[in-house]
């Protein structure tokens, strides 16, 4: 580069390019660690897209489940702070259906499991079933009040 | 040293054409209408965009490779259509690079197609749909064509970018954007985007298949709207909640 384009870096250059630099490393650590494909061909099952959303009250899980009926989904707490959702598929598909034909499986199932990162109520848990997504509410169990003075 | 972004063009384009963008957003709603429209006009590849700032992908048809990024033509209409999630350091060189050739080839209008999320979206039978645009004339078309104009707050991503080099280019940009659910597949709001583009451009598209279909797009859609939802964090696309500091 010529001297003239040289130019001093500053601190704030400096931190800027660290942040950078730890984002893709953690970035890269996630990809590594979470990377997976969205379904199992041993288990015939797909994994729904999934979202958690915490308020003050309760915690609002969602799942988008087309091609599902109500009573054919499962929704379970298997430990203190993971919930399991499980559902039957109306019919099952292939991976010819999306246009993939060097794969073979079938597909009845989804199932997915989220992690609940606050504690909650199971027992008093709340579902519905709309337009093919699965809300459930759970609400929050309660600490203790701290009166203002 | 190369440019950052190349749009090279395969076949002649049209000019005085309107150009759509289906680029991966909230919902996938762009995506999934303009592809629609792109198949019910058959439109075929006319140029794709050529970038080291995309991942190294290509998409298999038929068993040949093509760019995860293409533009599409026919019967008057441009249309811009990614199939992989654009990586949110690439939107702002992409975006810019896609009106300045727009502008180049003499659209006459250009029209993005997206979502607008909102809480309680499975609640709602007829997704509403807003509409923005880059001038005062367009704002203007849009409601005398019945369209709720989005008066104030955010906008983010790759629509928000298009509107804003097309306001500074003088280039004509409208954007539809329907009520809409965030990161899941939304077949329902696209079909909702494509009725108002009717009303706009005169051009009558069956979309019934979206609607009746939509289970199958939503199951197909799953890996692109997982990968998109991740590049809209990154562009803290959620500031679109956001409520603007002065009015």
């Amino acid at each position: 580069m010529p001297e003239t384009k040289r130019r001093r870096r500053s601190l704030f250059d400096l931190i800027s390019d660290y942040v950078e630099d730890f984002e893709l490393l953690s970035e890269e650590m996630e990809r590594g660690f979470a990377e997976r494909p969205s379904w199992d061909t041993r288990s015939c099952c797909i994994e729904p897209l999934c979202s958690v959303f915490i308020a003050a009250d309760e915690v609002v899980v969602t799942a988008d489940l087309p091609n599902t009926d109500s009573e054919k989904i499962e929704v379970e707490q298997v430990d203190k702070d993971t919930l399991e959702i499980r559902a039957e598929m109306k019919r099952k598909v292939s991976f010819e259906e999306f246009g993939i034909t060097h794969r073979k499986g079938e597909f009845s199932f989804f199932r997915c499991q989220t992690r609940i990162p606050v504690a909650v109520d199971a027992k008093r848990m709340k579902t519905q079933f709309k337009r093919g997504i699965l809300e459930v509410h759970l609400p929050r169990k309660k600490g203790y009040r701290i009166k203002v003075e | 040293m190369s440019e950052p972004v190349r749009i090279v063009e395969r076949k002649p384009v049209l000019s005085n054409a309107t150009m759509l963008h289906g680029l991966p957003d909230v919902g996938l709603v762009g995506l999934i209408a303009t592809s629609h429209i792109i198949s019910q006009l058959q439109m075929g590849e006319i140029a794709y965009v050529d970038s080291e700032l995309l991942p190294p992908v290509v998409v298999l048809h038929e068993g040949l490779p093509y760019a995860p990024l293409r533009i599409f033509g026919n019967k008057g209409l441009i249309a811009t259509l990614s199939e992989a999630a654009i990586p949110a350091k690439a939107v702002p060189p992409i975006m810019r690079k896609l009106v300045e050739w727009g502008q180049a080839k003499k659209v006459k209008l250009m029209v993005s197609m997206g979502g607008m999320p909102v809480q309680d979206r499975q609640d709602i039978a007829e997704p509403k749909v807003y509409g923005a645009a880059s001038n005062q004339l367009l704002l203007k078309t849009l409601s005398d064509k019945g369209i709720e104009i989005l008066r104030g707050g955010f906008m983010v991503g790759p629509y928000a970018l298009i509107m804003r080099y097309c306001a500074e280019r003088n280039v004509p940009a409208i954007a539809l954007l329907a009520q809409s659910f965030y990161n899941y597949p939304d077949p329902e709001a696209a079909a909702a985007t494509i009725r108002e583009f009717s009303k706009i451009t005169g051009l009558n598209f069956d979309v019934s298949k979206l609607v009746e279909g939509g289970e199958q797009i939503r199951l197909r859609a799953r890996d692109v709207m997982k990968r998109t939802e991740q590049e809209l964090n990154r562009m803290k696309k959620t500031q679109e909640y956001d409520l603007p500091l002065y009015v």
